[in-house]
């Protein structure tokens, strides 16, 4: 720890939003600042269409637009690999490619070496352009089957005017050389080549023009391990001979705890937390990255930590909860101050809220109830009450009607709203959004966590 | 000495005839499972997995065929033929018919479950019209006892509000969820066997630990046992008693967990678990297997391994390596197919290094050519 930290304790607030990691030592590459990306959906019935509402006037949609990436900031330092990842939905690719402009922000800014990106036009924008590059997951459609290796290679080399024809095809050659290809193969078509490989041809291709920062969107998720190894190990070294700054997009927390230096944590388009890797794998913060560690099922049978469970999906992000965005899964959720519960009676009650809200109980007599949820007694005071109050609606005792009949239901959804608005909606977990700072046990990296428990 | 095997697969060899060949896809693999275990299929795509647990039931489709090999079930079996010396397969008597299969064994007594659940579900009809349908067809239950069952087991599966979500159609399901459907569906008939090819592989990890945990608990509850086909170790580690290898088509290794991990005894397994990234530690430098798996068309002679391995000698270019026991425990074998290991006579010891991938000794480059030209496409 250093001494002349500016923070005062381990629970320093951050401004704003907070800017994980935005420590100035390091020179920043990328700046992302308030960004936010939403999706229009059109009224098709089963599919969504999205398009981009500031280059394409929407011509009147009700329907609320979905939420991709939310409010997120942070900083990309030069030379190193940031790591993103979440599950799927959560915004990991479409933060990637509107940090690439590939999708116009809805909001926010985001700044290349200084410049906004919004502001840039002409020359500067295409030379930004070829100085940012992206790799997608797929190797296989992201090669044109028609092209050969070498036309696929020299293609941006082309497009942004870069060397004579000559030129063109020994840096192409150079640059098969460099990804662990043979130069040999500049006339071959794709189909000619493993999975592993054409994600060579793709590193090429991005590599052509020369760039500083290249998204890695899910590069090696398609790949058998042993391939996967070798792509990890060949971009490690590129990154060192081309001084490259990587986004690596995963959803595989091995690849990104090998292959990052810091981790950002997305869910439901929010960061949740961001810190060195060290810091992030083994003191994780967020209840959310603890959740995601501990469901990875780990490659030791002696390995004797039970694995934990995540309750629950992740919600819609065309509606997504208030304050924090993970509370409807958290098993932290902090009890609303208003009741004075202990902790045993706040997991009680949480307990039987959730159960009750996502109806992974059967109706049952209230004792039953009780005694399944309420061991040690349903608590007292107005929390007791509210419990009661739910329990009489969803209880079987004195209607013999069945449970599917319409009145039934009617009443199960009064009990989930009622325990849902006495209490989830009444924890400072819905009312704020939280942006803290830890104190980071490993190295002095800084350390962001969204969640109230660091409050 | 262990009771006798649910299912006995032995010398099972399955392949594909395409214009450019064979495809020995999968080629005299041979594993036990007894009751109430999870045995593991393992290995990189292409390896033979899937070809392998569909053989099972013997639902390969053309061009495929099961050319050899025996499975046994129960004491019925299943397959039993021979490859005759012209190539062509005999069956043997006292098999049962692919149609006694299809309504004898598969479902009440083996089920399956995708990778793809759409795979399995139709999109146009509900939930629950499709589990009730599957337990009617299936069960002495009808109409609403077999509603109420489908209902019952969707609620076991951990689907919430069970009876709501009876009338959704599969698209209305997550991934997830629809994983838990299919488990549903298997489990409707109470069967001994599941075969699960990669049911995990397509969902967040979040998820998949939920499904994991699920089988956990019903296997316990109902002793089922299972195939699982996966390419994750931790999966492995994780739900798996015992575990085969695979490659090229053949089992290399198999073993209890424990062992294969700790003990581990060929080098295509140990070469695997190096060359995986840990979730549970940073590990600095990963050491990837060089060159890629050849196809199945042109399988490497002698040991398949042998251009990739680290340890490969003269001798492994020669000499085909079949399974053999290097160890016991708790009454199961520990079989690996190596010549690095005394059982095998073959004077691994003596016979020269091989200059191969994996020593390094050319350059990523080459390794790269070599690779590319493997499919037929000679430089
Ligand atoms: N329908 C088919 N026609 C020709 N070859 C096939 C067919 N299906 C599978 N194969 C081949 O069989 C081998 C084993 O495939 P598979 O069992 O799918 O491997 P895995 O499940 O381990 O990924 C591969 O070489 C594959 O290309
Ligand atoms: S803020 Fe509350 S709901 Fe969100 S992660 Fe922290 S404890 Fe859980
Ligand atoms: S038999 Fe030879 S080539 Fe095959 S795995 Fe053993 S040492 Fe390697
Ligand atoms: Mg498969």
């Amino acid at each position: 720890m250093s001494s002349d930290s500016a923070q005062s304790g381990d629970s320093a607030r951050t401004d704003a939003h907070g800017r994980p990691g935005g420590d100035t030592e390091a020179e920043t590459m990328v700046r992302v600042d308030g960004l936010k990306k939403y999706f229009r959906s059109s009224s098709g019935l089963f599919e969504g269409l999205s398009f981009d509402p500031s280059t394409f006037p929407p011509i009147h949609v009700d329907r609320e637009p979905v939420k991709a990436v939310d409010d997120v900031s942070f900083d990309i330092r030069d030379g190193e690999t940031l790591g993103l990842v979440g599950e799927s939905g959560c915004g990991k690719s479409t933060l990637g490619r509107t940090i690439l402009r590939l999708l116009t922000p809805t909001e926010g800014n985001i700044y290349y070496k200084g410049s906004d990106l919004a502001e840039l036009s002409g020359s500067d924008l295409r030379e930004m352009r070829s100085d940012i590059q992206m790799i997608f997951q797929d190797p296989q459609s992201s090669l044109d089957p028609r092209m050969r290796v070498g036309d696929i290679i020299e293609e941006p080399m082309w497009a942004h005017g870069m060397l004579d024809a000559e030129g063109r095809e020994a840096r192409a050659k150079m640059l098969l050389e460099k990804v662990g290809l043979d130069p040999h193969h500049y006339n071959r078509f794709p189909h000619a080549f493993s999975g592993g490989q054409r994600q060579r041809i793709n590193l090429a291709r991005a590599l052509s023009v020369d760039p500083d920062f290249i998204v890695c969107d899910e590069p090696v998720s398609a790949l058998d391990v042993s391939i996967q190894a070798q792509v990890l190990n060949t971009m490690e070294e590129l990154q060192e001979e081309f001084g490259l700054t990587y986004l690596f997009i995963a959803h595989d927390l091995s690849v990104i705890r090998y292959i990052s230096d810091r981790v950002a944590v997305m869910y439901l388009g929010n960061i949740v937390e961001l810190a060195t890797k060290e810091e992030l794998f083994e003191n994780p913060s967020h209840p959310y990255t603890r959740a995601l560690l501990d469901s990875i099922p780990v490659p030791d049978p002696r390995d004797s930590d039970a694995r934990g469970v995540l309750e629950g999906e992740v919600p819609s992000p065309t509606n997504p909860p208030s304050g924090c965005r993970f509370r409807t899964r958290c098993p932290k959720l902090i009890a609303p101050e208003a009741y004075d519960l202990t902790d045993r009676e706040w997991t009680d009650v949480r307990a039987f809220m959730r159960a009750v809200d996502r109806r992974t109980i059967d109706a049952a007599p209230a004792a039953e109830l009780r005694e399944a949820f309420f061991e040690q007694g349903v608590p007292g005071g107005d929390a007791g009450a509210i419990v009661e109050e739910a329990i009489e609606l969803v209880a079987t005792d004195d209607s013999a009607a069945s449970q599917r009949s319409a009145s039934a239901r009617a009443k199960w959804d009064e009990a989930a709203s009622l325990l849902v608005g006495s209490f989830a909606d009444q924890s400072i977990c819905a009312r704020e959004r939280p942006a803290y700072e830890v104190e980071p046990e490993f190295g002095d990296g800084r350390h962001f966590s969204a969640c109230h428990l660091h409050r | 000495m262990r009771d006798k095997p649910l299912l006995r697969v032995e010398n099972l060899k399955t392949q594909f005839v395409t214009e450019n060949g064979t495809v020995r896809a999968v080629d005299g693999i041979s594993f036990e499972v007894y009751e109430g275990e999870i045995v593991g299929i393992v290995g990189e795509s292409g390896a033979g997995k899937s070809v392998a647990s569909m053989s099972l039931l013997r639902l390969v489709d053309n061009p495929g065929e099961i050319v050899a090999g025996e499975i046994t079930y129960k004491g019925r079996t299943i397959f039993a033929a021979e490859e005759t010396e012209d190539g062509d397969r005999r069956l043997q008597d006292g098999v049962l018919s692919a149609e006694t299969v299809r309504q004898e064994i598969r479902g009440n007594e083996i089920a399956v479950i995708f990778q793809d659940p759409m795979e399995s579900l139709n999109p146009v009809f509900t939930i629950g019209g499709q589990l009730r349908e599957f337990i009617e067809l299936n069960r002495d239950l009808t109409g609403d006892e077999a509603r109420k069952e489908a209902i019952d087991m969707l609620r076991e599966v951990g689907i919430p509000d069970a009876e709501a979500r009876y009338d959704e159609y599969p698209h209305q399901f997550s991934g997830g969820m629809r994983q838990r459907v299919l488990i549903a569906m298997a489990l409707a008939c109470q069967p001994s066997l599941i075969i699960a090819d990669e049911p995990t592989t397509a969902l967040d990890v979040t998820v998949e630990g939920q499904i994991l945990d699920l089988v956990d608990e019903l296997q316990r509850k109902y002793g089922t046992s299972f195939i699982w086909v996966t390419h994750d170790m931790g999966v492995v580690a994780e739900i798996c008693d015992r575990v085969n290898v695979m490659y090229l088509g053949e089992i290399v290794e198999q073993a209890p967990v424990d062992e294969l991990f700790y003990e581990t005894g060929h080098p295509y397994t140990k070469a695997l678990l190096d060359s995986m990234p840990r979730p549970d530690r940073t590990v600095t430098d990963l050491d990837p297997i060089r060159g890629v798996m050849p196809e199945a068309i042109d399988p490497p002679p002698g040991c398949r391994f042998h251009p990739r391995c680290p340890d490969a000698r003269e001798v492994c270019r020669q000499v085909h390596p079949e399974p053999a026991e290097i160890d016991r425990v708790d009454g199961f074998s520990h079989r690996s197919a190596c010549f690095k290991r005394d059982v095998f006579d073959v004077g691994y010891d003596e016979s020269p290094p091989l200059d191969n991938l994996a020593r390094g000794e050319s350059e990523r480059g080459q390794e790269a050519s070599e690779v590319a030209s493997g499919g037929g496409a000679s430089e």
